[in-house]
């Protein structure tokens, strides 16, 4: 701990400047949320995911849906991609309050609530009578547009381009993916979907080392 | 070297720091004082010395919420601490500038 003596002593310039950087530095570590990080491990958990559906179905004729081993690879990344991103939102957040934080909960709050309207739509979809093909490709082009929706969303939150480029570029996906048929919308999914992001992260990563 | 035009209030190692640390939070959000304390090693006694007279000069508030353990007490920068904090980053890179500049020529 430091103690309060040195207050009445000044600084000299480089000190002010040193001091000023490294403490910069250090609160921005510690209290900021780096898009990009959160960018790479919800790209790398989509690309994992969709990809291994889309291994699983790619034979398929008809298609029968993924495999159980599939959906238990995608159930295992997006646990893993959701505990990671509570524990660095957490450690960035803690002690944080105010108007970002009230933006995040919001975002949160409609993104699961997005998902469980997706899931029961899909239960819907499933009653009326609709083949295994209608439903998979419901399934894997109907959260790219949930994911769309919410990260341009976050862009008008945040007044950010980047992230209105790529809602925009996600929505672009959902809505022509689903012509690509049952089975081969799961890669284009994986691909312009999980891909899309971990392009913005190494952008925004290199853009945060210049 | 001189200090002439930097900021007194903000112009010591701990005020700085401080003022610093809470600028990095966008306008809106504040910061809870054990957090605060915590990211700058301080004693809670010093720490309330100099957020106090950083109060005094309008540039930070401090509000407390809350009662028994759910107590909080959050601080954040003003606006005009903001500006007090851009124009002092501003006039010390002045001053760095100058300092390492070659003096003009007599000739």
């Amino acid at each position: 701990m430091t103690d309060g003596a040195d207050e009445e002593m000044g600084m000299d310039l480089q000190e002010a400047s040193a001091i000023l950087q490294e403490t910069r530095d250090r609160a921005r570590r510690a209290l900021v949320v780096r898009r990009p990080v959160l960018l790479a491990v919800w790209g790398a958990a989509w690309l994992v995911s969709d990809g291994a559906i889309w291994l699983s179905v790619r034979g398929q004729r008809p298609y029968n849906g993924p495999t159980p081993a599939a959906l238990m690879t995608l159930s295992a990344a997006i646990a893993a991609a959701t505990v990671f991103a509570v524990i660095y939102l957490g450690r960035a957040g803690s002690g944080v309050g105010g108007l970002s934080v009230l933006q995040r909960r919001v975002l949160l709050l409609s993104y699961l609530g997005g998902y469980v309207a997706l899931f029961t739509l899909e239960a819907a979809i499933d009653h009326a009578g609709a083949s295994r093909a209608v439903i998979g490709v419901y399934g894997a082009a109907a959260p790219v547009l949930l994911v769309a929706l919410i990260i341009a969303a976050s862009a008008a939150v945040f007044l950010n381009w980047s992230l209105l480029g790529l809602g925009l570029w996600l929505l672009a996906v959902a809505a022509g993916s689903g012509f690509a048929g049952p089975v081969t919308v799961w890669a284009v999914s994986a691909l312009a979907g999980g891909g899309a992001l971990l392009v913005m992260a190494v952008i925004g990563l290199r853009r945060d080392r210049s | 070297m001189s200090i002439d035009g930097l900021d007194p209030v903000i112009h010591g190692p701990a005020r700085l720091r401080i003022m610093v640390t809470l600028a990095t939070l966008p306008e809106g959000d504040d910061l809870s004082f054990s957090r605060l304390q915590d990211l700058l090693g301080l004693t809670p006694g010093n720490l309330i010395t100099h957020l106090r007279k950083l109060e005094d000069a309008g540039y930070v508030i401090t509000v407390k919420s809350g009662a028994g353990v759910n107590a909080r007490t959050s601080v954040s920068l003003t606006y005009d601490g903001r500006v007090a904090l851009d124009r002092y980053t501003a006039v010390l890179r002045q001053l760095l500038d100058a300092a390492a500049s070659p003096p003009p020529s007599s000739t």
